[in-house]
């Protein structure tokens, strides 16, 4: 077994390995959000909040998405998100942005925004069918675009349908999608996207299933599973205890914690910038 | 760093066993639970079987025992009362079997009130017993609203009620807080997809850290997801162990859970 942990952030390009860790330090959060939430007791996630949170846990890093691109102005507060990165950039922190269909007076092009995105360093996408109000059919030029710059999509799953996503993953077989908040009803149906789409991970967001992580992990998907608290919108102790404390051996925990989004955050991250 | 191993005992009073029909759980039987407690430092779970709580709770309640002889002392069993399925029969298995130290009733699940007639039978014996009720409660709930167990703190006074997730949502809990603040015997339990450390926080400003217990729905919600919200929430040490299996040890006075004698019973 490994006792290493490795700098998913600054180093994690050129595939550095700190070795000498402890297992549960290291990791990388691929979803935190930064803002405040209208309805949640959760305390607003500032930069001093997420800077904070790296050290509580000794994280390498972390993936920001803003809550105004969720709850207020989509495309307005992707500055929000690149702010906090640009911020916390030697701490590992990068953007994750958001983007809806190209509407005119909103959003002149999808492709321009994945270009733009790529300029300022950003890392990931997110989206917001349900909440934003469109079909994910509308999104294609978006797909497309992640796709040839291996960008990955990230969308939750109260905000697209199974065969909505399946549809996505299938046409785009080289775009990674990170589904996320699968909470711990949808086994069945993650169980059929996972093993149809090797392009589809799941973060740990409220991942709640009894032994869902063992469980992915005994039938070979354990490098489909990708580490996140969910800062800002959930409880970090349920992502934090969830994987520390595992069935998993180290050399899983090593992977989960912080291998994998080395392997897709970073690929692309500062590409331009 | 939070390492691999859990730091805390802990005693989980909200936990089920066995398949479910409306999503798949992956080992769901006792001998994988007790390996996830071996995992997080829980000494005992008192669980009711997912059976007893979803179609048949006489079988469902045959499920927990054997459970607990298979590991008696990992596992202690609540005795699910469905005021549907001859509550009576149910209530004198349980005076007779030492192995249930509780009763589990799930209104929502029943469709049926707690304030309800059938349930009478449930309160009478847990107030003339000492045995506890843990209760599923659900925020707007016409079962099982958290005001709606302030009607059953007042007609049974001395039957200690569980109030299971605390009313599952924000305001629930808010709810349910200002119930257990007017009547000592209501208890608040933490587990629920809403839950937060901060809301766990605020029972305990509110209600003090004596009343508040550590459950976990497992099988359903992973344990470890519940347990980090407690584990990781701001609250004083001494208030955490309370939360985690001191507050635990309290209640189950009636019988005793394993690993330790009842309070006031030494």
């Amino acid at each position: 077994m490994t006792r290493e942990s490795v700098v998913v952030g600054e180093n994690a390009s050129s595939g550095s390995v700190v070795v000498g860790g402890d297992v549960t330090s290291g990791w990388f959060d691929a979803r935190v959000v930064t803002g405040a939430h209208p309805a949640s007791l959760l305390p607003a996630t500032d930069p001093e909040a997420i800077a904070a949170h790296l050290d509580r846990f000794a994280l390498s890093g972390a993936l920001v998405s803003a809550m105004a691109s969720w709850l207020h102005d989509p495309i307005g507060g992707n500055a929000e998100a690149s702010a906090v990165a640009h911020d916390l950039g030697d701490r590992g922190v990068l953007a994750c942005w958001t983007a809806v269909p190209a509407t005119p007076g909103e959003l002149d092009s999808l492709t321009s925004l994945v270009d733009r995105a790529l300029d300022d360093g950003v890392a990931a996408f997110r989206i917001h069918p349900t909440s934003h109000g469109y079909s994910p059919a509308l999104l294609d030029e978006l797909y497309a675009a992640l796709e040839t710059n291996r960008l990955p999509l990230c969308v939750d799953a109260a905000e697209i349908t199974w065969p909505d996503l399946t549809t996505i993953a299938t046409r785009h077989p080289e775009l990674p999608i990170v589904i996320g908040a699968v909470g711990y009803r949808k086994l069945r149906e993650l169980w059929a996207a996972l093993a149809a789409n090797p392009n589809v991970y799941v973060d740990l967001v409220d991942f709640a299933a009894h032994q869902g992580v063992e469980w992915l992990a005994a039938n070979n998907l354990a490098g489909r599973l990708v580490f996140a608290t969910g800062l800002g919108v959930r409880d970090p102790g349920e992502g934090i205890i969830r994987l520390a404390w595992s069935g998993l051996d180290d050399a899983t925990v090593h992977l989960v914690g912080a291998e994998t989004a080395g392997r897709l955050f970073r690929r692309t991250a500062g590409a331009r910038s | 760093m939070i390492g691999r191993r859990p730091q805390h005992r802990i005693v989980d009073v909200h936990a089920h066993l066995g398949p479910y029909s409306l999503f798949f759980i992956p080992e769901s039987d006792a001998a994988s639970m007790v390996a996830v407690m071996d995992l997080t430092g829980t000494d005992v779970t008192v669980l009711s079987a997912n059976r007893a709580i979803q179609q048949d709770a006489h079988l469902g309640n045959s499920q927990s025992l054997a459970a607990v002889d298979a590991y008696p002392d990992r596992i202690a069993a609540y005795a699910v009362i469905n005021p549907w399925q001859d509550p009576e029969r149910e209530l004198e298995r349980l005076a007779g079997d030492e192995r249930f130290v509780g009763i589990k009733v799930h209104p929502t699940l029943h469709r049926y009130p707690v304030t309800g007639a059938r349930y009478a039978a449930v309160w009478e014996f847990a107030e003339s017993t000492g045995c506890p009720v843990l209760s599923h409660s659900e925020h707007q709930s016409p079962y099982d609203a958290p005001v709606l167990f302030q009607t059953v703190a007042e007609r049974y006074p001395g039957t200690s009620v569980v109030l299971g997730h605390a009313g599952i949502t924000p305001p629930g809990v808010d709810e349910a807080i200002a119930a257990a603040r007017r009547y000592e015997s209501l208890w608040l339990e933490v587990c629920g997809s809403h839950m937060t450390g901060p809301l766990i926080r605020s029972m305990v400003d509110q209600v003090g850290s004596g009343r508040v217990l550590f459950g976990s729905d497992f099988p359903f919600i992973d344990q470890r997801m519940s347990l980090g919200r407690v584990v990781c929430a701001p609250l004083e040490e001494s208030q955490r162990q309370d939360v985690l299996s001191g507050n635990a040890r309290k209640l189950f006075r009636w019988r005793p859970l394993p690993g330790e004698r009842g309070v006031g019973n030494e």
